[in-house]
């Protein structure tokens, strides 16, 4: 014969199930209402657009990753212009800051000492949104 | 909202014979939790809760009749006392689902919706947040400036509802592009040489050049160096040089520009960031666009706001943010705005459920995209427990809530993607190399603050500030700056769109490629514009030139037709 004991667990878990299964049907329903609302106001986004581009960006990134596509991978030979260039920048110009001519493709490091910027030149210098006294 | 709402035939005789007033029944039934929440609760009395007429049951759903008030629970399709009552009721066909306040059809069988009720339901949560002392909340001092209502009544305007406004015109800078032939080159495109590690700086002035607003102002003279150059007394205005740099692009000459001059410029203007070594491409933006600010500003405005500046940085590039605080306890929420000139956004590394569907490979993690990063800055945070925040309200320091949407879209809308991640714990910075899919036509609708907040109040029909705003939410993208490598030895490459075509930016290098090229490269800096109204999708960026004034700074084009 069950102990009480047992008649009370097997009611205690059925009622335990019974409001479980009222919540669960409750969040469910909150669920899918708020979810029709926003399908019948027009609200949602484009899904067909959305998953459209996701796969273009797979497809993209399948035909980039293939060896056998050398156009992406390749180096430059000429440009649409039909010019080339040079790796570093062969155009000289005459540096404003000293007048000396230098090499386009040297020019930054060049200004920088010129300047007497930049972590090997002097101390840090205080910020000024206006550097009008920077100048020689 | 986009969509006409067309009333099932049930709902329509439903008004027609009762009008509106049985909508209002709901209110006695609807009680606001915290955060001005969409689920409404029931309680008319506390000692009361509604039981089903028939078996005096309160579980399951429970209906109450719009017409006669009388309740029905709805347990299984086997029990289902409400579609009892609408068959033995003839005509009473309309009932409301009182947990979620939404109308049901019980001859359709599907939830209808209704301006009307909505509003009725939106009244009663309105009045329901937070129950402290309406006439004493106040916006920060500060914010008011910006001119926007801030507080309880500012999202709902007034309370009354507005005719939906639609978009307007709007977007004025946006061209009508000539058809240009592809064998005919886009004019301004023209290779940058790289003066030494400069690549961030051409990266970012690549998409300078082609950013609509920005390019008009310059290319029709807007900024006159003649001028400029008599009044100022310290000689240094880097939109002087930007000026430079657009009339020898534009110029028709095709070969590499040394940007020299700009550099000069910018470093005398930014000292502490002025050194031969890699910078960081959207540091070097926002910088150039403090520069011109700070220059243009001063001469232009008596606003310190950057709100309502006039500088064509800001015209261009500045939005205004909108952060939302609310108290968890009492659910009263504390409103500020912020200008930006840019968006920048975390990688959410929650995989977007359809391309986690669709994974090719079982070792593929999924797809991070631009809009769920949006989506990430716009989501709800809650903010952790060691910051709460004191709530002027209820009066006392509770945990909240914070949630970010846009109050205001820029016509430029520059995206930030942080790939760059400094952990000072570690005092170590690693690149997140991670592929972010990103659209070529980008809806901000779901960002924007109407949105956000409407969506807060479950998405009812009502009329929310900013709805009938005059700027379209269809952006389309122009530019796109990749960073690739390392973090300190990386490279920085401009992709630009003009004429459908898009243009591979390479410091001196200009190639033409394909879409596909674009849509597998790792964006850092992504540019969009925005569209006009009635615009399609993938109309021409053009390029036209307006006749305008001073015309001397500008050479005619070659190799253009």
């Amino acid at each position: 014969m069950s102990a009480p004991d047992e008649n009370n667990k097997s009611s205690h878990t059925q009622l335990a199930s019974h409001f479980f299964s009222e919540l669960l049907d409750s969040v469910i329903m909150d669920v899918a209402s708020e979810s029709h609302r926003i399908a019948r106001l027009g609200l949602d986004r484009n899904l067909d657009d959305e998953e459209e581009e996701l796969r273009l960006s797979a497809q993209a990134r399948a035909r980039l990753a293939d060896p056998s596509n050398s156009e992406a991978n390749s180096k430059y030979v000429v440009d649409i212009f039909g010019q080339t260039h040079p790796p570093v920048a062969s155009e000289i110009f005459d540096c404003m800051n000293c007048g000396r001519s230098i090499v386009a493709g040297r020019f930054a490091p060049h200004l920088e000492k010129c300047m007497g910027k930049g972590r090997k030149a002097r101390v840090k210098a205080t910020r000024s949104s206006t550097a009008a006294a920077q100048n020689r | 909202m986009s969509t006409t709402l067309n009333p099932c035939k049930h709902l329509s005789d439903y008004k027609l014979r009762y009008g509106v007033k049985g909508f209002s029944l709901i209110q006695k039934w609807v009680k606001s939790g915290p955060y001005g929440k969409t689920k409404t609760q029931m309680e008319r009395s506390k000692s009361e809760i509604p039981r089903c007429s028939f078996c005096c049951g309160y579980e399951g759903r429970l209906y109450m009749c719009l017409i006669c008030s009388s309740m029905s629970c709805s347990l299984s399709s086997e029990s289902n006392h409400a579609l009892l009552h609408t068959q033995t009721q003839i005509g009473h066909e309309i009932g409301v689902d009182l947990q979620r306040s939404e109308l049901y059809c019980f001859s359709c069988a599907d939830q209808v919706y209704d301006p009307d009720f909505d509003r009725a339901v939106m009244c009663e949560q309105i009045l329901g947040l937070g129950n402290g002392n309406l006439d004493g909340i106040r916006s920060n001092g500060k914010r008011k400036r910006l001119g926007f209502e801030v507080g309880l009544n500012s999202d709902f305007k007034n309370l009354k509802r507005v005719g939906g406004g639609g978009g307007g015109g709007g977007g004025g800078e946006w061209d009508h592009g000539r058809r240009i032939s592809k064998s005919c080159f886009p004019v301004g495109l023209r290779g940058l040489n790289n003066l030494g590690n400069t690549c961030f700086m051409n990266s970012v002035l690549q998409a300078l050049l082609h950013a609509p607003p920005f390019r008009n102002y310059f290319l029709s003279g807007r900024h006159n160096r003649d001028s400029c150059r008599k009044t100022a007394a310290d000689r240094l205005c880097l939109s002087c040089d930007i000026d430079i740099v657009f009339s020898a692009v534009f110029s028709g000459d095709r070969a590499p520009y040394s940007p020299a001059q700009f550099l000069y410029s910018w470093w005398r203007l930014s000292e502490n960031l002025a050194c031969y070594e890699q910078q960081d491409a959207h540091e070097f933006f926002m910088s150039v666009l403090d520069r011109i600010h700070e220059k243009e500003g001063k001469t232009r405005n008596t606003n310190k706001d950057n709100g309502d500046c006039h500088c064509v940085a800001h015209r261009a590039f500045s939005g205004l943010l909108r952060s939302d605080v609310t108290c968890t306890t009492c659910g009263f929420t504390s409103t500020t705005y912020d200008p930006c000139v840019d968006i920048s956004l975390d990688f959410n590394t929650t995989v977007d459920h359809f391309a986690a569907n669709k994974a090719q490979k079982s070792t593929e993690t999924g797809v991070s995209t631009l809009t769920s990063c949006l989506d990430l800055f716009t989501r709800p945070e809650k903010l952790g427990s060691d910051q709460k925040l004191y709530c002027q309200n209820c009066q006392g320091r509770h945990e909240s809530v914070k949630q970010m949407s846009i109050r205001r879209l820029p016509l430029v809308l520059c995206l930030h993607v942080k790939r760059f991640e400094h952990s000072l714990a570690r005092k170590a910075s690693r690149k997140i190399d991670r592929h972010l899919q990103f659209p070529f036509s980008l809806d901000m609708t779901p960002y924007v603050s109407s949105s956000i907040v409407r969506k807060r109040f479950g998405n009812r029909i009502f009329a929310f500030e900013g709805d009938e705003s005059e700027i379209s939410t269809n952006f389309e993208v122009f530019a796109v700056i990749t960073h690739s490598g390392m973090l300190e030895s990386g490279h920085y490459m401009t992709y630009l769109r003009l004429n459908e075509q898009w243009y591979k930016c390479d410091d001196a290098w200009i190639t033409e490629v394909d879409d596909e090229v674009v849509r597998a490269s790792q964006i850092y800096l992504a540019f969009y514009v925005q569209k006009p109204n009635g615009h399609k999708a993938g109309e021409d960026v053009g390029c036209h030139l307006r006749s305008s004034v001073s015309s001397d700074s500008f050479v005619s084009i070659a190799g253009c037709c």
